[in-house]
């Protein structure tokens, strides 16, 4: 039974790709629509993934949890849980331009991280959480990984298709307006600060809920799963990669990313031993290298931001109408 | 969505053209944290995994003269990296078993979302947390190494029977501080002692006199000492000497290095005592230790004869099992109850000859026996030991 391997491993990707593609969706309203440089992303998949885990999983002994909800419930409350978190972050942090916002969020979700690793009643500490449920995890493992993907698929397709509404919406204008001239949009009216307190708190909920997803997915949450490398900064590659402002670019830059990341293993370890063992790194200095090969001769990243662009003096020749405050 | 179906196509594509799969081998996984936080330990570890598979192929290969394949998978210690590199062994190379992955989060997730519902047994080498013990594995998920809880518990009884009756307990934040700190305190507490301070401490800081005179100030004349001795544990130990919060000091196996003799001097650590596994010096230590040497391996490398044993193991349970997954999982407790033939490692062919024959056999291992509990688990045998002159003597072994 070959071709069930590849299907699974197929499978797992696919589950993997839209798991991460909610982060990056995330990070795209975030950085892509509206400027903002979060670089801890994982505090925030953290915050998630350890709500639901603490909503979901039965009850355990010398931690808080053990509610036993239903899983819909747990992701919810990522959501909810993750949007708060972002709220006062980003009511103190948001003041802050481009790469003071880095660091300041940076450091933000390195606290998270330790909140995590140290707060036994709280998240079990090091040690981590078990036993969360997976939908259908009782399937067989083909048709369990076939339900999940279900699952994922059409959470992120509901993901994309609003963000993707919001962002053809005079909300979505107004953000862009906001990005590239902060000025001239504060002369129009428009309250800087709180639309971009409300696209930190949006972007952060769609993190929080690709937190969730992945700790049901595993049945298991560890502080090792929230380190930088692999929860913030190869999401900034993807999103760079596949194009920020483009939420399709988005998507494909984490596939591209990650089917690359992921097969090209399976050819290192084709070469001698001694040598697979070594090929390894390669696979890092792949993605490296990649983001440099885009960055130097792609900058818009594969998919660029759609441009529409009309004559400046006459707005009605653009076919739409000045962009009216959704207020 | 549609870049989504593509690259379910492109992944399905791509892995089916990549394929050249060759029937004749018998293909176990080593995952290891090669890139990650334990990439200095991993190489080792995968060597000595690889020394027992060269030694199957070396006699006679497996099954049928079948030869034994290791495939190594990159888990990198964290979960996104585990359960990837866990689906690729299990799916595309078509694993009987796998040995690691290496950190306990790493097993906790590629045993749930991979291995337990493949139905493949794993053999970690190296995961220590005490949440691997209570997995719902349906018996696939084994470890040749002791859970954290057996050193802490072991270490508080020994204390105990030794007199100390009162201490105070400083634990590195991470999964292995943490872990022994509180199996430590509760079989401590359990048997009548009393913990005059208990907290924790972050890595790497310059100074840590306030958290002694802390801990100092329950009354406690020991300090028990949960950290690494070329880490934190040895700036915390210097400071309480410097300034004299405690008299005793114990350590576990993070403590038991070199660098606090080298640093403070042997004359200053004649009231330190550390506990430590011992691989029971056996006839099985010494041949392993040769054959790994043969290869240029350094066999007192961290878990290097956990590793070889995890790999040597599976070998004999497959053979034993006629190469089906699905009951390699009953042999491995098979092969090592406490009953039948004695083989040490490296004894391929012996052992082969046996079981053709439909003889018991035990394999005594490297690192122990590893006559499987339950839950998957083996006891570990841990001895304390004192400075003396520039090393560590034991002064007698723990239960």
């Amino acid at each position: 039974m070959e071709w069930l391997g590849f299907v699974n491993y197929a499978v797992f990707m696919a589950i993997f790709i839209g798991i991460y593609a909610l982060l990056a969706l995330g990070l795209n309203i975030q950085w892509g629509y509206t400027g903002l440089f979060n670089a801890g992303i994982a505090g925030f998949f953290a915050v998630g993934a350890y709500t639901s885990a603490i909503l979901t999983s039965p009850f355990a002994e010398g931690r808080v949890g053990g509610f036993d909800l239903p899983v819909p419930v747990g992701w919810l409350g990522a959501m909810v849980a993750a949007g708060l978190i972002a709220w006062p972050i980003g009511k103190i942090c948001l003041r802050l331009r481009s790469d003071y916002l880095a660091i300041a969020t940076i450091g933000v979700a390195e606290i998270i991280r330790l909140v995590v690793k140290s707060e036994s009643w709280l998240t079990n500490a090091a040690r981590g959480i078990t036993d969360i449920p997976r939908p259908f995890g009782d399937l067989a493992y083909t048709m369990s990984q076939l339900a999940y993907l279900a699952i994922v698929a059409g959470v992120l397709l509901v993901a994309y298709l609003l963000v993707e509404r919001q962002f053809a919406s005079p909300w979505g204008r107004m953000m862009r307006a906001i990005r590239d001239n902060e000025d001239a949009a504060r002369a129009m009216g428009k309250d800087v600060p709180y639309r971009r307190l409300e696209a930190f708190i949006f972007g952060s909920a769609l993190m929080g809920l690709g937190g969730a997803l992945f700790a049901h997915f595993n049945r298991t949450i560890t502080p090792e799963a929230i380190d930088p490398m692999v929860a913030t900064f190869l999401v900034w590659i993807m999103l760079i990669l596949g194009g920020s402002g483009n939420n399709r670019g988005a998507i494909l830059g984490v596939a591209v990313v990650w089917i690359i990341w992921s097969m090209s293993e399976i050819v290192t370890d084709r070469l001698p031993h001694e040598y697979a063992v070594k090929a390894k790194y390669l696979r890092v200095f792949l993605i490296g290298l990649m983001l440099q090969v885009v960055l130097r001769f792609r900058p818009e990243g594969l998919l660029p931001e759609p441009q529409k662009r009309g004559p400046r003096p006459d707005p009605a020749a653009s076919g739409a109408r000045p962009p009216a405050s959704p207020d | 969505m549609r870049t989504f179906r593509i690259a379910a196509a492109a992944a399905l594509l791509g892995a089916t053209a990549l394929a050249a799969p060759a029937h004749a081998d018998v293909k176990i996984g080593l995952l290891g944290g090669v890139s990650g936080p334990i990439a200095a330990m991993a190489p080792a570890m995968i060597d000595s995994a690889n020394l027992a598979i060269s030694q199957v192929n070396d006699a006679g290969g497996i099954l049928d003269g079948q030869k034994l394949v290791g495939v190594v998978g990159d888990s990198a210690c964290n979960p996104q990296n585990a359960t990837d590199a866990a689906t690729k062994a299990v799916n595309i190379e078509g694993v009987v078993a796998v040995v690691g992955p290496h950190c306990s989060g790493a097993v906790l997730a590629a045993a749930n979302s991979v291995t337990i519902p493949a139905g493949i047994v794993i053999v970690t080498p190296s995961g220590t947390s005490p949440e691997i013990t209570s997995l719902k594995d349906n018996d696939t998920v084994f470890r040749t190494v002791p859970s954290d809880d057996f050193q802490g518990r072991a270490l508080a009884r020994t204390l105990l029977e030794r007199g100390t009756k009162k201490v105070a307990v400083a634990y590195l934040n991470n999964d292995y501080g943490k872990g022994l700190a509180e199996s430590f305190r509760a079989e401590f507490e359990a048997q009548g002692g009393e913990i005059a301070g208990y907290a924790a401490h972050e890595g790497e800081k310059a100074s840590y006199r306030s958290n002694l005179a802390d801990l100092a100030s329950g009354g406690a004349d020991t300090l028990v000492i949960l950290d690494y001795g070329d880490g934190s544990g040895l700036t915390m130990l210097r400071q309480a000497l410097e300034n004299g919060f405690f008299e005793n000091f114990v350590g576990a196996d993070g403590m038991k290095s070199d660098a606090p003799i080298k640093e403070l001097g042997a004359e200053n650590l004649e009231t330190f005592l550390a506990s430590a596994p011992v691989g029971e010096q056996s006839t099985s230590l010494d041949a392993f230790s040769k054959a790994f040497s043969d290869i240029g391996g350094d066999p007192s490398a961290i878990f290097v004869t956990t590793s070889y044993d995890a790999a040597f193991m599976l070998a004999l349970a497959i053979e034993k099992a006629g190469g089906d997954k699905a009951k390699v999982a009953a042999s491995l407790r098979e092969i090592s109850n406490g009953e039948g033939e004695p083989i040490l490692p490296g004894e391929w062919a012996k052992a082969k000859e046996l079981i053709a024959a439909g003889t018991a056999i035990d394999y005594k291992g490297a690192a122990g026996e590893h006559n499987f509990d339950e839950a998957g688990d083996v006891p570990g045998a841990y001895a304390l030991f004192r400075v003396s002159g520039n090393g560590f003597e034991v002064v007698s072994e723990m239960k």
